[in-house]
């Protein structure tokens, strides 16, 4: 029964939404559509420029994950396992570029953007989006890190592993679902970024969000809806396949040897 | 510390790769001669910022400028759908601190508040406007033309179309003759039906909504001309009657009068779901474009008051950093081709607005023919044209703009 409603709470906005995208001039009082039409959709799915929209975002979206994988990665450990003078320090460090405005970073972005050739570049978009993402990556994985037992690399060590052969048998094994949800985090973040997108890359690259606040400025409901869920439709395909790893506590990391 | 020298050599290499092509040299044009300027526009690309919020708008600048633009002079029409022009204007200023040179926005699309915003920074791309040939058409002499919002064009924009203040009723609600024909009439209305009307919020970036004060400012002081030059004494003069008259009826609007939709899209969505019973426009077609993209019912018409439905143009202009002024200006003359300007106004082409050439200065035959051909087929969802006429009249001086968004606020909106 409890599932039920859950399900129901997570499927009727979807519904709604799918049902205006299907319609035209759906008004009050029609309690339905009084034609369902997918010609938003094809019209969508037909332009180039969406298109390209779709396929920028998510490649900016993975590079941007992955890139703050590996920056968060180092900090992530330091913190999650050593203990050393002024670490409250380096956490709020990490930590301000949630707490300031967007927009207030996003002008000054702007501007260095500009001025170094960045702006609307993808690489510029990409450095601006990993300033947001990173955060959560490094906050995630310092959780994991918390738990994580070194003795397992000291122990591969001690019997002649080399290096990268612990990282890749060891470590990243022991980290993968940390890592996946810290990747996952990062992916939305960068994904649903609009601000920093528009201000860095100065209309040159257009992603989705930019389409879609777009659209939104109009009032087109068809249209809006249509747009809304072809950009959830990736994070929630990516969270059902990485389910799997989202089930099991990422901080628990003994279970999985 | 080799892997770092790796690291750092990759890194680099990823910012010479990702760093911003420069443009091939601008080729050089001059403006007296038009043909160096389609030699240098050739192979151009165009990048046209412009609000992005209307699915039938967007299709008609792709599908009519896009097309042409590639298949007579060879330029690549890019359109970059914005929500708010301020984000472009934002984003030229930000260049313009930057000291980029070869900025990102070629043409935008601006009404008065964008460009006195641009013109007072210095810029925009000058004495173009009236050297492109099509230029020929405009009645340059026209004051709602040389000014926008009151702020003198001087050679900085180009017309696009032409605007007029309309309302929208649902002829399935209601009949024509019940129409409200004054302000004097829409607040009595209002009252007889409590709930059933609003306006757009006057303020920055709703210009429709201190358009429609504005309005009522002309019909209570008895004159819209007066209000063409500013005049601090007859502003405190008639200001508080405007004032008056929107606090008076205020409670019997929608939700009280105690918020008010924020922009034109809003008020559609409340008109279409039956919540209030007009809309607004500014469209030649009125309702038509709306209705074909499904925003109002199909029964929609628009109508206009008896006198001071207040009507202006609106303009491109090119910023003075643009990268390709040739490509800018092919499309800015594109705009005012008879062709085009008779394609614009018919609704089922989506924009809708109307022509920003004077026709009567088209002598080719066949284009007279297409243009007045427009004229007869707007659809039945226009106000008609003998009512248009009759009731237009020139907005007010540009200062009056933040005065009336900034006497509404503080009188009408917090006030009383």
């Amino acid at each position: 029964m409890k599932k039920l409603l859950i399900w129901i709470a997570l499927l009727a906005p979807l519904l709604t939404l799918g049902l205006f995208a299907l319609s035209k001039g759906w008004f009050y009082p029609e309690p339905f559509p009084a034609q369902l039409t997918p010609e938003a959709f094809s019209r969508l799915i037909s332009d180039t420029r969406t298109l390209k929209a779709i396929i920028d975002s998510l490649l900016l979206a993975v590079l941007v994950s992955l890139l703050s994988l590996i920056i968060g990665y180092p900090a992530a450990r330091a913190i999650g396992t050593q203990d050393f003078p002024a670490k409250k320090y380096v956490w709020l460090a990490i930590f301000l570029p949630t707490v300031v405005p967007p927009l207030a970073i996003g002008m000054g972005m702007s501007i260095l953007a500009l001025q170094t050739g960045l702006s609307g570049t993808p690489f510029g978009i990409i450095l601006a989006h990993i300033v947001p993402t990173l955060p959560y990556t490094v906050f995630t994985l310092a959780g994991v890190f918390a738990r994580y037992d070194e003795n397992y690399e000291y122990q591969a060590l001690a019997l002649g592993a080399s290096p990268t052969r612990i990282f890749f048998a060891i470590t990243l094994h022991l980290l993968a679902p940390g890592l996946a949800v810290a990747g996952l985090f990062a992916f939305l973040i960068s994904w649903s970024q609009y601000l920093l997108t528009l201000l860095v890359g100065g209309g040159r690259v257009l992603t989705l969000p930019v389409l879609l606040f777009s659209a939104v400025s109009g009032g087109n409901p068809t249209t809006i809806s249509a747009l809304s869920l072809l950009f959830l439709a990736p994070p929630v395909l990516i969270i059902a396949a990485t389910a799997r790893f989202l089930g099991e506590n990422p901080n628990s990391v003994h279970e999985r040897i | 510390m080799k892997r770092l020298i790796f690291a750092l050599l990759v890194f680099s290499m990823l910012l010479a790769a990702c760093a911003p092509k420069s443009d091939s040299a601008t080729a050089d044009f001059d403006l007296a001669d038009w043909d160096s300027v389609l030699a240098a526009a050739d192979g151009q690309t165009v990048t046209w910022y412009m609000w992005g919020g209307s699915d039938s708008i967007n299709a008609y600048v792709d599908n009519f400028y896009g097309v042409a633009l590639k298949e007579r002079y060879n330029v690549t029409l890019n359109r970059v759908p914005v929500a708010d022009a301020a984000d472009y204007i934002n984003q030229v200023l930000s260049e313009k601190e930057a000291g980029v040179e070869n900025g990102a926005v070629d043409l935008m699309w601006i009404n008065g508040e964008n460009f006195f915003t641009l013109k007072q920074a210095e810029m925009l791309y000058a004495d173009w406007a009236q050297a492109i040939p099509n230029s020929a058409f405009v009645d340059w002499g026209n004051p709602a033309i040389n000014r926008d919002f009151g702020e003198p064009v001087e050679d900085l924009e180009s017309p696009w179309s032409s605007a007029q203040f309309q309302f929208i009723y649902d002829s399935a609600r209601m009949d024509a003759d019940s129409l409200p024909r004054s302000y004097a009439d829409l607040a009595t209305w209002a009252c007889e039906h409590p709930g059933r009307f609003t306006y757009i919020a006057p303020g920055p970036g709703a210009f429709q909504g201190t358009r429609f004060v504005k309005g009522a400012l002309f019909e209570i002081s008895g004159d819209a001309a007066q209000w063409g030059t500013v005049d601090e004494a007859l502003w405190d003069e008639w200001s508080p009657k405007v004032w008056d008259y929107f606090n008076k009826f205020k409670t019997c609007l929608w939700r009280e009068g105690e918020t008010y939709p924020k922009d034109e899209y809003e008020l559609h969505s409340l008109f279409a779901n039956n919540e209030v019973d007009f809309s607004i426009t500014q469209a030649i077609v009125g309702a038509g474009a709306l209705i074909d993209e499904g925003l109002v019912p199909t029964t929609s018409r628009a109508f206009v008051f008896d006198n001071y439905m207040i009507g202006d143009f609106n303009y491109v202009a090119i910023p003075s950093n643009a990268s390709n002024k040739a490509a800018a200006l092919v499309l800015a003359n594109l705009i005012l081709d008879p062709e085009f300007q008779a394609a614009q106004v018919l609704p089922e082409n989506g924009f809708g607005l109307g022509f920003g050439i004077d026709v009567t200065r088209v002598t080719d035959p066949d284009q007279v023919a297409v243009l007045e051909d427009a004229l007869a087929n707007l659809g039945e969802a226009a106000t008609p044209a003998e009512d248009m006429a009759k009731s237009l009249v020139g907005d007010a001086a540009s200062p009056y703009q933040s005065m009336v968004e900034e006497g509404w606020r503080e009188n009408v909106l917090i006030g009383q």
